[in-house]
């Protein structure tokens, strides 16, 4: 059952295949790892934004202190980690999983999906440390259903990636959360981002590469409904114009900064021929 | 149970709950040891029950026995005027007096033949009339009917002391104990008497003689108010109206015998009154209703009232003629149809329904007679276990020791799964279940003291009905369960903070009432025993099925799960068997069959 890719059975038992988690995390513990794929699996094939084990809210602690940090870093993506907002203990023992996994795509998915969501959240933000962003560098491809990047587009995590002072480490959030699944939260914070951030004559590598970001999803987002329902069937019309507004204003923003650090380039290339 | 009952049992029970030595000592008994131990509850109960069982009838079969001798022996010998007694007097003077009316009178004819030789010899003693002998045309027709009747009372005095004899016998038969076999043998034989008192209705025919007796006496008064209407009008009505105001104080008491249980004037009649009331009830309303629909759908009123209203005859004189013409050639048809509808509505449905309740009747004595083994053997042999299930139903009726109803309850855990059981079991743990129960200000308590017998008949009561609603899911019995425990324990009883809280939470799943509020089942593990788990998870298992099945195969409740995931969430993690049991449910939910899958962890 929780093998089969077939959605509207998986979220009907959604509450058996939950209830089966802590066990196959034990079994897991004693080096039978195969439950606890199956029901990832099945996470994953829901293709539900809120395939979410609310329900383990109890068990989190068990979770995070006994688990294998392998079993953590990829059973956190579906924790209710907006449930958990007064556990700061528990993004620290998950940063430390994360820090003893070695890097697979797999793993970097789950690591990146669960950050974003932790960071959406005010009340965790403060308990994420500063090296764990360094996972978004990675940049692994997410699933067109992710709640990471969904809940990772509100203004104070543009913020947050912003404060690291790392052009690195904010590009690869832009890249990742600019998608051709998700509405974004609020696209003013990344626009003040992309002026301030990357206006530097110095960056148009950077700004090439967002740019090019952009193209993709907007050429994505031009296939119409039809083609992105195929994967994600939460998009609907209406959202399917505003995300075309919201990256096209992107867009617009970060061609603008791009004219800008031309005509700054050329402007100080002949300041320096002639004078 | 109201909580001031439960109470005033709690001293009775104190006193009363002895474990045997070997569980004082603290070693676990086995299933032999429950049966045992069950079985010597169940002789004490069981002497006590068939002693006055026994003496009720017996004394009742005496009273009858001197009665209808008396009135036999008066009735057939017409007995001497020296016997005293209401009875024997009325009955012996209207038997004397009516009697020789059926037959020819010889004083009659004597004097006519002396008549005729007086005639011989001179022929004018009696002038122009000419004597001859008289015709015997036959008994005077009212005489013919007073001794009918009489006996008609006379025949139904003496089936009655037929009645009461082979009654006798039938108490002496199950009276006679069996010396052959163990003690339980000899019990289970003393059950098997008693299921069949039971399917065969004996305490109904043991009713019936006195209804018998009554209608003895009923006619023997109804056949003296007739003969003395013959013979003396103003002393026939000095009987009739004693008569009269005999049958009508009998109607009295049966009536108010029916009405109220607590009556002391009870009558076999009441009780049939009682069981019948309803039905008639039932009937009456479908024919008062059918006999409304039919009025309103009235095809002769409608005719009438289309006619006036086109034909409008009371504003022109012109009118009136092709208005009589219609309504003449019409109203007839119409009133057939109405007639035709009627009858169907009101003798057809009613019909239908008395139909269908005898052949209920006759289903059920049918299926009783097909379900009876014809011999003990049949009985004993194969199927020990449903005669221990039929005493554990009988004690737990009977017994209103909590001790007894707790070594009961025992052994029937050593039983499970149950197969063949009477349903009545179920309920009969559910009520043992509610007795445990106080309720005080919408709170639930567990009576005190009765905390073990609360948590063996809760697991009791979760399987039987488990097993009942497997076996048979249209059961009334489900229905009335939960009926009984809406009663019992209303929606706004809060039961939180009980030792027995989870157990409760699932008998009120169970019983398809909302909990108080939402369970959490974080304390699973606080203050039960390991094997106190194990039960408890190897019940909410139980449910699992049953919910499952009983929203045809789409969904295990969300509590029920929620109780699996928090069990598997222990750390460190629980007892092998309990983490097979929540594995279980959730198989259940997937929609597994784990009937064929073994009961240990790694089957699962």
């Amino acid at each position: 059952m929780a093998e089969s890719e077939n959605v509207d059975e998986l979220c009907s038992k959604h509450k058996a295949i939950t209830s089966l988690l802590p066990y196959a995390v034990w079994q897991d513990l004693s080096g039978q790892p195969e439950m606890l794929s199956t029901l990832l699996h099945a996470a994953r094939a829901s293709k539900m934004l809120w395939f979410r084990w609310h329900r383990i809210r109890q068990f989190a602690s068990v979770l995070l202190s006994e688990a294998t940090p392998h079993a953590i870093v990829l059973v956190s993506p579906h924790m209710p980690w907006n449930h958990l907002a007064d556990r700061g203990d528990l993004v620290q023992q998950w940063a430390v999983a994360t820090s003893m996994v070695p890097h697979t795509e797999e793993v970097a998915e789950s690591v990146v999906n669960t950050l974003l969501q932790i960071a959406s959240e005010k009340k965790l933000l403060p308990y994420i440390p500063a090296d764990t962003w360094l996972w978004l560098t990675k940049q692994p491809s997410l699933p067109p259903v992710c709640l990471g990047r969904y809940s990772g587009t509100k203004s104070h995590v543009v913020e947050a990636a912003r404060r690291l002072k790392d052009i690195e480490i904010l590009k690869s959030y832009l890249l990742l959360i600019w998608s051709e699944w998700d509405i974004l939260y609020s696209e003013g914070a990344m626009c003040t981002s992309i002026r301030e951030d990357f206006s530097q004559v110095g960056m148009g590598h950077h700004r090439a590469d967002l740019i090019e970001r952009l193209d993709y999803v907007l050429g994505q987002l031009g296939q119409g409904l039809e083609y992105l329902n195929q994967h994600n069937l939460d998009i609907n019309w209406n959202n399917l114009q505003i995300m075309e507004q919201q990256y096209g204003k992107l867009k617009e923003v970060l061609l603008e900064v791009n004219i800008e650090a031309i005509t700054r380039l050329c402007n100080s290339t002949l300041h320096f021929y002639v004078y | 149970m109201a909580g001031g009952q439960v109470s005033s049992m709690v001293c009775l029970t104190r006193t009363s709950l002895r474990q045997p030595s070997s569980e004082k000592q603290g070693i676990p008994l086995n299933q032999e040891d429950h049966r045992a131990q069950f079985f010597g509850h169940y002789r004490r109960e069981a002497e006590g029950y068939d002693r006055e069982f026994m003496k009720k009838h017996d004394e009742d079969l005496n009273t009858t026995l001197i009665f209808v001798s008396l009135a036999w022996y008066l009735g057939v010998h017409v007995l001497t005027w020296s016997q005293a007694g209401l009875f024997s007097a009325v009955t012996t003077a209207f038997i004397i007096d009516v009697q020789p009316a059926l037959r020819p009178n010889s004083i009659d004819e004597t004097a006519a033949l002396l008549r005729i030789l007086i005639y011989k010899v001179d022929n004018t003693t009696f002038g122009d009339d000419t004597p001859a002998i008289p015709q015997w045309t036959g008994a005077p027709h009212v005489f013919v009917q007073v001794q009918a009747i009489l006996y008609a009372s006379l025949a139904a005095s003496l089936l009655s002391a037929f009645l009461a004899v082979l009654g006798k016998q039938w108490l002496n038969r199950y009276a006679s104990t069996d010396m052959r076999g163990t003690a339980i043998e000899r019990s289970q034989n003393r059950q098997c008497k008693l299921d069949g008192i039971i399917t065969w209705y004996f305490d109904y025919v043991m009713e019936s003689l006195p209804l018998m007796l009554q209608a003895a006496l009923l006619l023997l008064s109804c056949a003296l108010s007739r003969y003395l209407w013959e013979v003396n009008v103003t002393v026939a009505l000095v009987v009739v109206g004693v008569t009269s105001s005999g049958v009508i104080f009998f109607i009295f008491i049966i009536g108010a015998g029916t009405a109220s249980e607590s009556c002391p004037y009870q009558t076999p009649g009441s009780l049939a009154l009682r069981y019948l009331w309803p039905k008639a009830k039932r009937i009456l309303h479908s024919a008062t209703s059918a006999f409304g629909n039919a009025s309103k759908k009235s095809k002769t009123i409608r005719t009438i009232k289309e006619n006036v209203e086109y034909y409008d005859p009371w504003w022109s004189r012109d009118e009136i003629m092709p208005f009589l013409k219609d309504m003449v050639l019409e109203v007839p048809c119409a009133i057939t149809i109405d007639v035709y509808h009627l009858g169907k509505a009101v003798v057809w449905q009613p019909t239908v329904t008395i139909y269908q309740l005898i052949c209920a009747i006759v289903m059920s004595l049918v299926l009783n007679l097909h379900s009876m083994p014809s011999t003990l053997e049949q009985v004993l042999d194969p199927q020990p276990t449903a005669l221990d299930l039929r005493c554990i139903s009988w004690m737990l009726q009977i017994s209103l020791d909590k001790g007894v109803h707790l070594s009961t309850l025992k052994h029937l855990t050593t039983m499970m799964p149950l197969a063949n059981f009477d349903p009545a079991l179920v309920v009969d743990c559910f009520n043992t279940f509610i007795g445990c129960i106080n309720i005080n200000k919408h709170k639930a308590a567990i009576v005190k003291g009765l905390e073990e017998l609360a948590e063996v008949s809760a697991l009791c009561f979760l399987r039987a009905f488990h097993q009942l609603s497997a076996a048979d899911p249209a059961s009334t019995i489900l229905g009335d369960i939960r009926k009984h425990h809406k009663k019992v324990l209303p929606i706004d009883t809060s039961i939180g903070g009980l030792p027995w809280y989870h157990t409760m939470g699932k008998v009120c799943r169970l019983t398809d009432l909302p909990l108080h509020h939402d369970t959490q089942w974080d304390d699973f593990r606080s203050g039960l025993s390991a094997q106190q788990q194990i039960k408890i998870t190897q019940a909410v298992a139980e449910v699992a099925q049953v919910e499952y099945q009983r929203v045809q195969h789409q969904k295990v409740p969300r509590q029920i799960l929620h109780f699996a995931l928090c069990t598997l969430s222990l750390h460190p993690p629980a007892l092998a068997s309990v983490i097979a049991n929540c594995l279980s449910i959730i198989a259940i939910d997937l929609g597994c069959d784990i009937s064929n899958i073994g009961p240990t962890l790694v089957d699962r």
